[in-house]
């Protein structure tokens, strides 16, 4: 018993880290329509920010969020307005199509500046035992983040003049633009935060596993399997589907094996998609 | 009236992510022509017409880092032969591919150099899974190739005549640690590995040996490649209690086990991992975490063989970092191929094949080169490194030990 509550305790942490990721991708695909193949790219510059300020300067990858998240947010910023702009129109495959030319290209500029080193972030290690249960702190330390982010970014979308100025946008573009909302720049301000979250979820991650410039394809699979399941563009329901993918991931990892699991988490997202395609928080079409 | 809401204005979402996950797995691993043929660098008196010398190497993609010490190994060696006057009088000239760690990329570049670039000669690829899937075309056009960036015991079983074994098979790998194990008076292994080629040969090897010596095996399983959480696993593990831990793993992987072993409590009395914990990276990761870890390795710097510590210098004057053993791999494959091309006199494939399964002789590897009918490497030593501090000393075998051993490990709490 005690067993299987530490099994679902590690899927619940291990959750933690897929929801900021997802919840970025959730954004941009909802204000936008834009499936960022690159969101993975954006995790793993995330990561060396908070690598090279920790191997420099010492700085605690915490505090280096500070610094590192409105540096991705410009990225993010420039990204739309140079980039994904001139796509928003255009048909879906349009935008993959950019979208992965620019995770190549991150891809290909990481190894040539960082080279295809393996790095990482001794920060914290070790366990919070509560009784007979382990509380990985480093993964302890990153869901709490991860939570914290999901929910300033939530309060964001949902209370600030800016956050409903992106959900109009989202709802319906021409009219918010009709109603003198700046869209453009509401995308870019969309575009931001996603790359900020992504590159906080690249913080977590870089002393929780190894950087190197490939590790966002490590992340992007699930985080594709985190949205069919929470429900597009919602942000909260993200945040659920990263944890119940996080759960199920390492309870059938528990009972069969690591690689089964990995195919009961296709299967899971398979089933979803026929069986409720909106995901827990969506509507049906009508 | 249309009142769409957002949520059903995304809930066209799910096929398109479908969509999006279909492209990102169908691009996983194709285009791989990034060529960057290396300079030829003509010295000493090497003249004529350059021999053309053609590899593939995985210097991007999973396996970039370790094959990028092969790649600079090889560039090392192209640049002393030529020094010296190149190869039977002829400046060499290195064709370096990029795989993308893909062994489909693999076999697609070998064709492009056997039948695009004309190369004279081949050296073989990093990887064992790419290897195997390469030696299928150099078989093919009656190469011969060195495997100088790969060691599993299947790419010899085949029947194949031209390709041949430059460091011990990967079977062999914990053979070291199982009889410290033994000596130690240890009776029970728990064997885990990443699913794919190289790794799973490992564990099966390992699992064979350690049987014949006598351990019980009380927990195998594989897990997939670009693994994110392996709690479960150790879960499995703390509550099958092995007093031997191997894991068959790359460096991630390897660092990932480490840090959630200690995270779980997870304490047994000796820890090793195939290819991560000889690399110096793994130590930077894990700090003092990664002490009285064992690993096996093909090569070290402290090792005295012949023109160890000239390839040593010469590397690091020319790389600006400390080679690793895959670098030492890759150099000791130019070697053998040098030496069999002195041997067979003549650029003829067919000669240097038969020099290459005749030929005995010293590398900068400790042991010999000297293969079997299969092309099996059987001469070569490896020896077993262990984690003290910030050093990974070799504590094996005793011939070429530069530290005592260090046994149990400590339970993570006491640490």
């Amino acid at each position: 018993m005690v067993t299987l509550v530490q099994v679902v305790v590690s899927g619940l942490l291990l959750g933690g880290v897929y929801a900021l990721l997802a919840g970025g991708l959730t954004l941009i695909f909802g204000v936008m329509r834009v499936i960022n193949l690159a969101h993975g790219e954006f995790l793993m510059l995330g990561a060396y920010a908070s690598f090279f300020l920790f191997a420099r300067l010492g700085l605690n990858p915490i505090l280096s969020l500070f610094l590192s998240m409105p540096l991705m947010f410009g990225v993010g910023w420039i990204a739309q307005r140079v980039l994904i702009s001139r796509v928003v129109r255009a048909p879906l495959l349009t935008s993959l199509l950019l979208t992965y030319g620019v995770s190549l290209a991150l891809t290909g500029g990481a190894q040539a500046t960082f080279t295809n080193d393996f790095r990482s972030v001794p920060f914290l290690s070790g366990a919070l035992n509560i009784g007979e249960l382990a509380f990985s702190v480093p993964r302890l330390v990153a869901c709490v983040t991860a939570l914290v982010l999901t929910g300033a970014a939530q309060f964001f979308l949902s209370r600030t003049r800016w956050g409903k100025a992106l959900r109009a946008t989202a709802q319906s573009a021409d009219v918010a633009l009709a109603c003198g909302i700046d869209i453009d720049r509401a995308r870019m301000v969309a575009f931001g935060i996603a790359t900020a979250l992504a590159g906080a979820a690249g913080t977590l991650t870089s002393f929780l596993y190894t950087v190197y410039p490939e590790m966002g394809k490590t992340f992007m699979l699930k985080a594709f399997a985190v949205i069919v399941l929470g429900g597009m563009g919602s942000f909260t329901g993200a945040f659920l589907g990263a944890l119940v993918l996080g759960v199920i991931e390492s309870t059938a990892s528990y009972v069969t094996t690591t690689q089964i699991a990995e195919a009961v988490i296709y299967i899971t997202l398979l089933a979803m998609l026929l069986l409720r395609p909106q995901g827990f928080f969506g509507v049906k079409e009508a | 009236m249309n009142t769409r809401t957002r949520r059903s204005i995304l809930a066209g979402a799910p096929a398109a992510f479908g969509l999006a996950g279909l492209i990102l797995s169908a691009c996983g691993g194709d285009a791989g022509e990034s060529a960057a043929p290396a300079a030829p660098s003509t010295g000493g008196a090497a003249k004529g017409a350059p021999v053309k010398i053609g590899a593939s190497v995985s210097t991007t993609g999973s396996n970039g880092k370790t094959g990028q010490y092969q790649v600079e190994a090889y560039q090392l060696w192209a640049e002393q032969i030529n020094a010296r006057g190149g190869l039977l009088g002829r400046p060499v000239e290195m064709v370096i591919l990029d795989d993308q760690s893909d062994p489909t990329v693999g076999t697609k570049l070998y064709e492009k150099l056997i039948n695009e670039d004309k190369v004279d000669l081949v050296l073989g690829p990093y990887s064992s899974g790419v290897t195997q899937a390469v030696s299928t075309v150099t078989e093919k056009y009656k190469y011969p190739m060195l495997s100088a960036g790969a060691s599993a015991s299947d790419i010899w079983k085949r029947n194949y005549k031209y390709v041949f074994g430059v460091y011990s098979v990967a079977e062999s790998y914990f053979y070291g640690v199982i009889d410290l194990a033994k000596k130690n008076g240890l009776k029970t292994i728990a064997i885990i590995n990443e699913d794919t080629v190289f790794p799973k040969a490992t564990a099966a090897g390992t699992a064979e040996y350690a049987r014949k010596e006598g351990f019980r095996i009380v927990f195998q399983e594989q897990y997939p490649a670009k693994v994110t959480d392996l709690s479960s696993l150790i879960t499995k593990l703390k509550a099958a209690k092995p007093e031997v831990l191997v894991g068959g793993s790359y460096q991630p992987d390897s660092v990932l086990i480490t840090r959630q072993a200690k995270e779980l409590d997870l304490n047994v009395k000796m820890l090793a991992f195939s290819v991560g914990a000889a690399m110096p990276e793994f130590g930077e990761g894990l700090g003092k975490d990664a002490d009285f870890i064992f690993g096996p390795s093909m090569w070290e710097p402290s090792l005295k063989t012949k023109g160890n510590s000239e390839f040593e210098a010469s590397y690091k004057k020319k790389w600006n970092r400390d080679p690793d053993y895959h670098s030492a791999t890759g150099f000791a494959g130019g070697q053998i191929l040098e030496a069999a091309v002195l041997k067979a006199k003549s650029l003829d494939r067919e000669k240097i094949r038969e020099a290459l399964s005749t030929l005995e002789t010293d590398t900068v590897l400790p042991g010999k080169y000297k293969v079997d009918d299969t092309g099996t490497q059987l001469s070569h030593i490896p020896v077993v490194i262990q984690w003290q501090g910030k050093d990974k000393p070799v504590i094996g075998p005793d011939a070429m030990a530069t530290a005592k051993p260090k046994f149990p490990m400590p339970e993570w709490k006491g640490r």
